[in-house]
């Protein structure tokens, strides 16, 4: 019992001199009180029709560093889940999921209905994160996260086998991923194939035009902002994120018998 | 302003409590559950902190994706953690 005393006390003492040195002592000085001039340099261009040749078109100052001033920085983070994701594939390789009906599993009848009225209002959160992702705060990664959600729900309340019974098995998952992935590749050289055809010179990952190349991606489609590649990156990754989840899910939705059985009768054959 | 660093503080001190009852837990599930209280508290402050984008993708993960990929694996071994 002393000793929860003296962690307690140590604790306080820790907080408060974080507190005092992070508001009042003046580390990081006082918040919110202005605009640091950094961010003065990416609010001043994020979205600044007047200077044509150095700006991303998008007022959502966020996605336009992650997926234009420093894009490439992402896409090797998207790379890195990528390769995480297969990982965990490959630990199960060859293990079947056991076809079965869902009847009788899961959780009671309330639960089921309770879940049956959020996945409709799950998806709209998430598609509305995902494609306004280049306006509002949000974006690909942010609306994948959201929708993987459901996934995990489906798996909690209505067991496994529901999945498999609405088709979503990891074959599905795994094509519906790299859609998303190949998305993110496409999208990469689209503004360099422009380049090439239109005889200018272009950038990978470029977005809007820049003094030493002139290529752009159209940044409205009639009056919609579109911000050129950012919506098409937030929807790539959108797609790559949920189903990356939705995989990890589904196998570690698999029971450790069914795995263990399948992994000794393998054993035992070679 | 005021109300805002009261609420950071209080949303802060949650989290600590929260992180401390996790640490301390022996029972799995209930420290999993300690630890999404935790991530709430840190929602919240990162919305008093102007950061829309990481409350977005904080919220999901920490309260959904993350305890239900930790209670799978409590279910592969041990519920209780032995001292």
């Amino acid at each position: 019992m002393r000793k929860d005393v003296v962690v307690a006390i140590c604790l306080a003492i820790v907080v408060v001199v974080i507190s005092y040195v992070v508001t009042l002592g003046g580390g990081l000085g006082p918040l919110f009180n202005d605009v640091r001039p950094l961010a003065t340099v990416y609010l001043s261009t994020t979205l600044n029709t007047f200077n044509p040749t150095f700006t991303v078109m998008s007022p959502e100052a966020v996605t336009a560093i992650v997926w234009d001033y420093r894009g490439l920085d992402t896409l090797f983070e998207t790379a890195v889940f990528y390769l995480a994701i297969i990982g965990s594939v490959a630990v199960y390789r060859g293990i079947d999921e056991k076809l079965r009906v869902s009847e009788g599993f899961g959780l009671s009848k309330i639960v089921k209905v309770v879940t049956k009225l959020l996945i409709p209002m799950n998806i709209a959160v998430a598609a509305s994160i995902a494609l306004h992702g280049h306006l509002t705060p949000g974006g690909g990664f942010q609306a994948g996260a959201a929708m993987a959600v459901i996934p995990m729900l489906l798996i909690v309340v209505f067991s496994r086998y529901f999945l498999l019974d609405i088709r979503l098995s990891r074959n599905l998952a795994l094509v519906l991923r790299s859609v998303g992935l190949l998305g993110i590749a496409l999208t990469v050289f689209i503004p360099v194939v422009i380049g090439l055809v239109n005889g200018l010179n272009a950038y990978i990952m470029q977005n809007q035009a820049k003094a030493n190349a002139l290529v752009s991606l159209p940044a409205y489609v009639g009056d919609s902002l579109i911000s050129g590649s950012l919506i098409m990156y937030n929807v790539s990754e959108f797609l790559a994120v949920t189903f990356g989840f939705s995989i990890v899910f589904i196998l570690l939705s698999i029971e450790e018998g069914l795995v263990k059985e399948q992994m000794r009768g393998e054993g035992v054959e070679h | 302003m005021e109300l805002t660093y009261l609420l950071l503080a209080i949303s802060m001190l949650f989290a600590l409590v929260a992180t401390y009852l996790a640490v301390i837990e022996k029972n799995l599930v209930k420290a999993v559950i300690y630890s999404a209280l935790q991530s709430v508290a840190f929602t919240l402050a990162f919305y008093l902190l102007k950061a829309p984008d990481i409350v977005l993708v904080y919220l999901p993960i920490t309260v959904g994706v993350y305890p239900a990929a930790i209670l799978f694996l409590i279910r592969k071994t041990e519920e209780v953690e032995e001292t």
